[in-house]
């Protein structure tokens, strides 16, 4: 005599469909640079989840708990064998095969959030590994991490085929139980609690969590454009900020390599048309502040590119001519560098809200609304 | 106390014109030392708005292309659109009170504008009429 029995939880469940959503949310916003802040909540909700799941499996319900089902090996080349014959075996919980596919995703999960923080902290200087992973290093980890990403993507595939395959040969919808929590079972079958007071205070710790990740994004304004997060400061100057400051927006020294700016201030009677006359006093102080702080000896993510996509002799004398530049601002169409509100492309501040500091984090960026009443 | 750190700003207000009428005044008085005669005002007022050809045949060019018309209002790099702070020290007292400051900018931009560097007469002429806006 067979009757609904619940095996799957409410936390349990919970963590399956938060984790879906999470997982949809960081692939979709992984290709947009300026979705990082959408990127970062996916990755620390996963984060948290593991965590939650990780001590579930320990101390959670019956078919919730590792222990349950660690099948080894043998008894997953067994289970496959035998799956379509007429030994095939029904395990209440997780089968063998797809217990597999749950450690390996869990495992995948965990090195996907580690590498995540690896490349934050590296290349954007955020996050709790800020400060202690190099720029380099964050670089260095950024293609593992879709590696790893990809990796995850081919295990999700075999897992839906899992479950269809299981579904389909057991008459058993494996989805809906995932959504009720109940399999038809014969009756003597354990049932387990649903720990709905444990769900409702996670997804509320998770609910608060994300509102106040929202809310610098909920207070912005015109004057006050939403800056997910700062990065790294870079070393200023004053006479920098007066002298290249005054006729145009100060570009960083990390914005191009030393013999740019060597040659820039060489030729400084000649600045783009105009003679700067500047006196040997300044022109050193300036050289100095260049030299040492250039993209030659990168401290954010940007002047680490400029500089690796530039050959040993070149020394490019505009930012918008180095390769990367062009690289990544390929996309944008023309009619967009014209618009009155962007003014051009030596006008980074139009999308780049972080462009006085010169940081240009990646969710620092946001492409300005057309204007109606603009050329096109 | 308190009355004494509310005086601050209004003897910033107070010693600031003073700075900067005795650079002006000094600045005038160097450019006199060099050879100029009597400024005037008029003078400065006409070569700000003259036009000059430019020599790579692009707009003409006067200092208005970049301070523009109002020396009240702020003005605009007619290169790169960046904002240029009001020029008259009745709307921005920080003008005219450091000398290398004067003397870096009629450099860079009597070249750009006139194509070659200003007469101590020029520069007197252009002092005198942008000191009394």
């Amino acid at each position: 005599m067979e009757t609904k029995v619940r095996i799957w939880d409410l936390p349990l469940r919970l963590f399956h469909w938060l984790l879906v959503a999470m997982f949809l949310l960081s692939w979709w916003s992984a290709g947009h640079a300026q979705h990082l802040d959408l990127h970062l909540l996916a990755g620390y909700t996963i984060a948290a989840l593991l965590l939650f799941r990780l001590m579930w499996g320990i101390a959670g319900s019956r078919y919730a708990r590792f222990a349950s089902f660690a099948y080894g090996p043998r008894q997953m080349a067994a289970y496959l064998r035998d799956l379509f014959g007429p030994r095939s075996v029904h395990p209440v919980g997780h089968n063998p095969a797809g217990a597999w596919a749950i450690f390996a995703m869990l495992a995948l999960l965990l090195a996907l959030t580690l590498s995540g923080l690896v490349v934050l902290g590296g290349e954007e200087g955020h996050g709790p590994l800020s400060g202690i992973v190099a720029l380099e290093t964050g670089i260095a980890w950024h293609e593992p991490h879709e590696w790893l990403a990809w990796a995850l993507l081919l295990l999700v595939a075999v897992h839906l085929i899992g479950v269809v395959v299981e579904s389909v040969l057991h008459r058993d919808n494996l989805v809906a139980a995932m959504f009720s929590g109940s399999k038809s079972l014969p009756a003597a079958t354990p049932a387990v609690a649903n720990h709905r007071l444990l769900a409702a205070v996670l997804l509320l710790l998770w609910l608060s969590a994300a509102l106040v990740a929202a809310l610098p994004w909920w207070r912005a304004d015109q004057d006050h454009p939403y800056q997910p997060f700062a990065g790294r400061s870079l070393p200023d100057s004053e006479s920098w900020r007066n002298e290249c400051g005054s006729c145009h927006q100060a570009y960083h020294p990390q914005l191009l390599p030393a013999r740019s700016w060597r040659l820039m201030l060489a030729q400084q009677e000649d600045h783009f048309g105009e003679s700067l006359g500047l006196d040997q006093a300044t022109v050193d102080e300036l050289l100095q502040f260049h030299v040492t702080n250039a993209a030659d000896q990168p401290l954010m993510e940007a002047a680490w590119y400029i500089n690796h996509s530039l050959r040993a002799d070149e020394a490019p004398q505009r930012i918008t001519e180095t390769p990367y530049w062009r690289k990544v601002h390929g996309a944008i169409p023309e009619s967009m560098w014209r618009d009155p509100q962007v003014k051009g492309r030596g006008n980074c501040a139009a999308c780049h809200s972080d462009a006085e500091r010169n940081t240009f984090s990646d969710a620092a960026m946001h492409l300005p609304r057309p204007n109606p009443r603009g050329e096109r | 106390m308190r009355t004494m750190v509310k005086m601050v700003p209004l003897l910033a207000l107070l010693v600031l014109p003073l700075a900067q009428a005795d650079t002006v005044d000094e600045v005038l008085k160097g450019y006199q030392a060099q050879g100029a005669g009597n400024f005037s005002a008029q003078k400065g007022q006409a070569m700000w708005t003259e036009k000059h050809a430019a020599k790579d045949g692009g707009a003409a060019r006067s200092c208005t292309s970049c301070h523009g018309g109002d020396l009240t209002k702020s003005g605009k790099h007619a290169k790169t659109g960046k904002v240029i702070e009001p020029l008259a020290p009745s709307a921005n007292p920080k003008r005219f009170t450091d000398i290398k400051e004067i003397e870096k900018w009629f450099k860079r931009n009597c070249t750009w504008t006139l194509g070659r560097e200003c007469t101590p007469q020029e520069k007197g002429d252009f002092l005198s009429y942008l000191r009394s806006q």
